[in-house]
């Protein structure tokens, strides 16, 4: 996650810890007092879910899919996860309120002393459960809306979703949890993104993550409907100047880009043509401690059969199965050549990332759009949207 | 007498979703052992081989995919809810040693 609001307007948050060692400038409180050592972990509790969205990474169904993880075996999982110190688990999908007991495990987590967050769709999420959420332990709630009404409910595959969804937003404020939204951004939803977050803002949000589109799930199949990387570049630019205006204005909204760290090169360029190159400097220290793309590193996913994958968006490759061996043998063998390489992925990478020299706050993007564009996972990612001259730049000034 | 390690059986939940689950094995060179190294989905053996491919082309020489659900694993690791002890006789085992 690279945060544009602090980067750009210096807003201090409680993630700055995990995401730039910078927990000791930060005055807000922080997750973790050092650098992450450990991943956060992604679990995908179920592959159920009660809308049908076009990009769902996790290809989710109407119907609860065989082989779920029972509630004892994770339990016994999130004990491995915190003996591991993992600081975050992250419940997903599939939509994560179909699974009954999500409040249990929730309070769980929360009880070993990972902090719990939650991704969902909202449109479960009623006063009540907002309420025993809360109640858990639950950290943070990360809402997903992609357009405004109408586009959104086109894109999420049903009529009334906006709608359901902000009233969870709502319920998720009134009950006092920590609530964000999760805005994917492709062709067909990048029209309305200033103006989503015009509309949340005025029912009480102000954490706003936009994702790029990376090629797993059904995203794969929607590959065609991403914004291509000059398009991609203006929405990314959009979000910076959006995020400038708000603060300008004394709203002191987050905003954070996800899945394509591109973005923190193209946050350098910006900075340094936008605000001087004193700030570039500082942006790109941040950025560089960071560390770039984090698959197979600082993120990893269990999926609700219990498989572990490098990335959540990665659903096609398992390293192995948390019901055969502990997450943490796993996420430590780097006898597996291609975990091992992906934590010295400099040294592998091809093409226009190879040479770039923004490696070191991007580290090639994704790994998993290289491998679906070019059908090897050390090929330059293909929504790199910076130009040749950026990348190969000799002016190393920041 | 050596003690033998006491395993279970993991159950055989399923693995893979709309596809099937195949677990993959790679070697460098014919002369590294195969190393097991996760699963991919796929509908095929071929399909399995062709997404193996994409992951390993740049490392390994071999490929070996086989199906997940047909493979019988026996672990000493206890998360699985429908583990079942693996046979056991008597705990221990004799072995001589010839000089
Ligand atoms: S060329 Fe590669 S490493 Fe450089 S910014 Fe683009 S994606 Fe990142």
């Amino acid at each position: 996650m690279i945060s544009v609001s602090k980067l750009l307007c210096d807003l201090d948050a409680e993630g700055d810890g995990l995401r730039y060692d910078a927990a000791a400038d930060s005055d807000a409180d922080q997750i973790r007092e050092r650098k992450q050592q450990k991943p956060v972990v992604v679990w995908n509790l179920t592959k159920q879910c009660n809308l049908y969205c076009e990009h769902c990474y996790a290809a989710a169904t109407e119907e609860r899919a065989p082989g779920e993880l029972s509630t004892d075996e994770g339990k016994r999982l999130l004990d491995d996860l915190a003996d591991y110190g993992v600081p975050v688990v992250l419940f997903s999908g599939g939509e994560p309120l179909v699974r009954e007991d999500l409040v249990e495990l929730v309070a769980y987590a929360a009880d070993l002393g990972i902090r719990p967050v939650l991704s969902t769709n909202g449109t479960l999420i009623t006063p009540e459960k907002a309420a025993e959420l809360r109640d858990a332990g639950l950290a943070y709630a990360g809402v997903s809306v992609d357009g405004l009404r109408e586009r959104n409910d086109a894109f999420r595959g049903q009529e009334g979703a906006f709608d359901a969804a902000v009233r969870g937003i709502e319920a998720c404020l009134d009950a006092g949890l920590k609530t964000g939204l999760r805005y994917t951004i492709t062709e067909r939803t990048a029209p309305d993104l200033e103006d989503v977050v015009d509309l949340l803002y005025d029912v009480g949000l102000d954490r706003f993550c936009f994702y790029h589109l990376d090629y797993g799930g059904r995203g794969a199949a929607i590959r065609d409907a991403d914004l291509a990387p000059a398009e991609k570049r203006r929405a990314v630019r959009r979000v910076c100047d959006m995020t400038r205006e708000y603060h300008e204005r004394g709203e002191e909204i987050e905003t954070l880009l996800v899945g394509n760290y591109c973005d923190a090169a193209y946050l350098v360029e910006y900075a340094r043509a936008e605000l001087g190159d004193d700030t570039a400097a500082r942006v790109r220290e941040y950025l560089r401690r960071n560390g770039g793309d984090p698959a197979g590193e600082r993120v990893a996913d269990v999926d609700y059969q219990g498989n572990v994958h490098l990335t959540q968006f990665w659903q096609g490759y398992s390293l192995g199965n948390v019901r055969d061996r502990p997450f943490s043998a796993i996420w430590d063998d780097d006898s597996n050549p291609l975990l091992a390489a992906l934590r010295e992925r400099e040294s592998h990478l091809t093409g226009k990332c190879a040479d770039c020299r923004y490696l070191d706050v991007c580290r090639g993007a994704s790994r998993l759009r290289a491998l679906g564009v070019h059908d090897h996972p050390f090929g330059p990612d293909p929504q790199c949207y910076l130009t040749n001259e950026e990348v190969e730049s000799d002016d190393v000034s920041v | 007498m050596v003690e033998k390690t006491r395993r279970s059986n993991v159950g055989d939940s399923p693995r893979g979703g709309d596809q099937r689950e195949w677990e993959v094995f790679v070697r460098k060179d014919d002369t590294d052992p195969m190393r097991h190294v996760g699963s991919v989905s796929a509908p095929s053996p071929e399909v399995a081989h062709e997404q193996a491919t994409r992951l390993f082309a740049w490392f390994a020489e071999d490929v070996w995919i086989c199906p997940a659900e047909e493979t019988h694993r026996f672990s000493t690791h206890d998360l699985d809810d429908d583990a079942k002890p693996a046979p056991h006789p008597n705990g221990e085992e004799g072995r001589t040693h010839e000089l």
